[in-house]
């Protein structure tokens, strides 16, 4: 039996997809059926991440509820804590934020929860079972290292770290450990993501002979920054403290930010890591003062031949975002949520009747035309990969798998080779294009 | 106002012709299956469709029907 996500299969799972669960009960029922397919999937089984949602359905009993802590809630931190509070049998019961003004507004919305501006205080606070990282990306390490010494369980927002170093430190760390670690790429518990995984599996587009990613945005991807206010230490100045994604110091920029989780589900699908890449980045729009590229283009070769292709830019909208995974037979668009035929069947005989009467009455004749037709894009509709679009892009879900398995004390298997595997691949191409050349993975490397 | 009655004759004629229609739909669908090698299937699976043309040619029917009709009475006024 494969997923369960569309309407050739099991139609008690067949509205998963549809669910935007909105209250713990909702969130229960949806879980509770989530459980069920992923207990009797062989898809699923080959997901080892999806493991701790077999567990269970949580009851309201306090042993077994999971006590959570916040660290860093700004824009990303605060979706988190939004969807930690929706998730049955979780207690948010720490928020930590160096940032008056965050820390206060979480603490306004959630009952109970003690604060702090110390990470480090809040990890000496006795009974808390793990925390969530959301912190800008130059802390990753240094945060997710304090939370594994002080014997926390540790979810991680993407990408993994600042640098290749760091990312070989926090794989270490945890190696041998039995603290559950979770990377912040939602994508790998999309029902979407899942069901597309599932026909390339079942050979639906045939081999894949390219991925080709791209994240377009048409902004200058700042915050507001107000003219006083609170100490920003570290950092030295509040526009670094609130900008911190334009800044090299702290953040690679558009491949940290946005292609990491394009790069995890390229490496996902193809089951390898890259071996090297190449490409250019430049700044060649948004002149503000700005040290992170705003338009990357980069090719990432793997071992099979096969390429991935991935461009990002902050100065044109029109294409937006997604993940192509093609093959000769077809082509899947993750984002969309679609998968297109090659070679589409035929319409119904009595419909291509109709159609060359129509094309005799109203074409016209072609008198030495063009010999060459311009091979432009197939204007097919294609299908969709589940029959409804998710309010939830995987988030709510991997919050549910990470509260299961710190209740079952298990490490998630697979989790941290996928959190390696995009967090060194974004790096690498933050390498190819400052130093202008080839990138290999680096020799030595321990996922 | 003047009250229409359309006799039970005129009915069971219309019916007729709609019952026509649909079999020359569907003996075009048959056609259609035969000449683009499709499934059988279709003769159910379109039935939409051959319904849509069957609409269609009784639609052509009645405007061919109304132009004789129309035609033939303005000989007879003539005539008379």
């Amino acid at each position: 039996m494969g997923l369960a996500f569309n309407g050739n299969m099991d139609p008690e799972l067949s509205s998963l997809s549809s669910l935007g669960p909105e209250t713990r009960a909702q969130r229960r029922e949806f879980l509770k059926r989530l459980a069920m397919v992923a207990g009797s999937s062989a898809l699923l089984a080959e997901l080892p991440w999806w493991s701790p949602l077999r567990a269970a359905p949580v009851s309201d009993s306090p042993s077994d509820r999971v006590r959570l802590g916040v660290i860093g809630i700004g824009s990303r931190g605060s979706f988190l804590l939004a969807n930690l509070l929706r998730t049955p049998g979780v207690e948010v019961a720490a928020l930590c934020d160096d940032y008056p003004p965050h820390l206060e507004a979480a603490l306004a919305k959630v009952k109970g929860a003690k604060g702090f501006s110390d990470h480090r205080q809040m990890l000496d606070m006795p009974g808390l079972d793990g925390v969530l990282i959301a912190v800008p990306l130059f802390l990753h390490a240094r945060m997710c290292l304090d939370a594994f010494a002080a014997g926390k369980h540790v979810f991680c927002e993407k990408s993994l770290a600042y640098s290749i170093e760091e990312c070989q430190a926090i794989a270490d760390a945890h190696r041998g450990s039995s603290k559950v670690f979770q990377i912040g790429h939602q994508r790998m518990f999309s029902p979407v993501f899942l069901r597309a995984l599932e026909l390339i599996r079942d050979g639906q587009i045939g081999q894949i002979t390219q991925i080709r990613a791209y994240w377009h945005r048409n902004g200058n991807w700042r915050n507001p920054v107000p003219a006083t206010g609170p100490d920003p230490s570290p950092f030295p100045s509040l526009e670094r403290r609130l900008n911190w994604r334009l800044y090299l110091d702290y953040s690679r920029g558009l491949m940290t930010e946005l292609a990491s989780h394009h790069m995890q589900v390229a490496n996902w699908f193809l089951g390898a890591r890259p071996v090297s890449c190449a490409g250019y980045g430049s700044i060649n729009y948004w002149k503000d003062g700005r040290e992170v590229y705003d338009n990357v283009n980069l090719v990432y070769r793997y071992n099979n031949g096969t390429q991935v292709i991935y461009d990002s830019l902050i100065s044109n909208r029109f294409y937006g975002m997604e993940v192509q995974v093609m093959g000769p037979k077809g082509t899947i668009e993750g984002e969309t949520g679609k998968i297109f035929a090659e070679n589409p069947p035929p319409a119904p005989g009595i419909v291509q009747l109709i159609n060359e009467i129509e094309h005799g009455f109203f074409d016209t004749v072609p008198i030495g035309g063009p010999s060459w037709v311009p091979e432009l894009k197939k204007d097919t509709k294609g299908s969709y990969l589940v029959r409804e679009h998710t309010a939830d892009d995987g988030t709510a879900i991997s919050m549910a798998a990470f509260a299961n398995a710190i209740r079952a004390g298990k490490p998630i298997p697979g989790m941290m080779e996928q959190a390696c595997r995009a967090g060194v691949s974004v790096l690498m191409g933050h390498n190819a294009m400052e130093q202008q050349q080839e990138i290999s993975w680096p020799e030595g490397f321990r996922e | 106002m003047k009250d229409i009655v359309i006799s039970g004759r005129r009915i069971a004629r219309e019916l007729w012709i709609c019952a026509g229609c649909v079999l020359a739909a569907l003996g075009v669908n048959v056609y259609a299956i035969i000449r683009f090698h499709t499934e059988w299937k279709e003769l159910i699976t379109t039935l939409h469709i051959t319904l849509a043309v069957a609409a269609v040619f009784y639609a052509v029917l009645a405007l061919l029907r109304g132009c004789v009709f129309g035609v033939m009475r303005a000989f007879r006024r003539k005539a008379a």
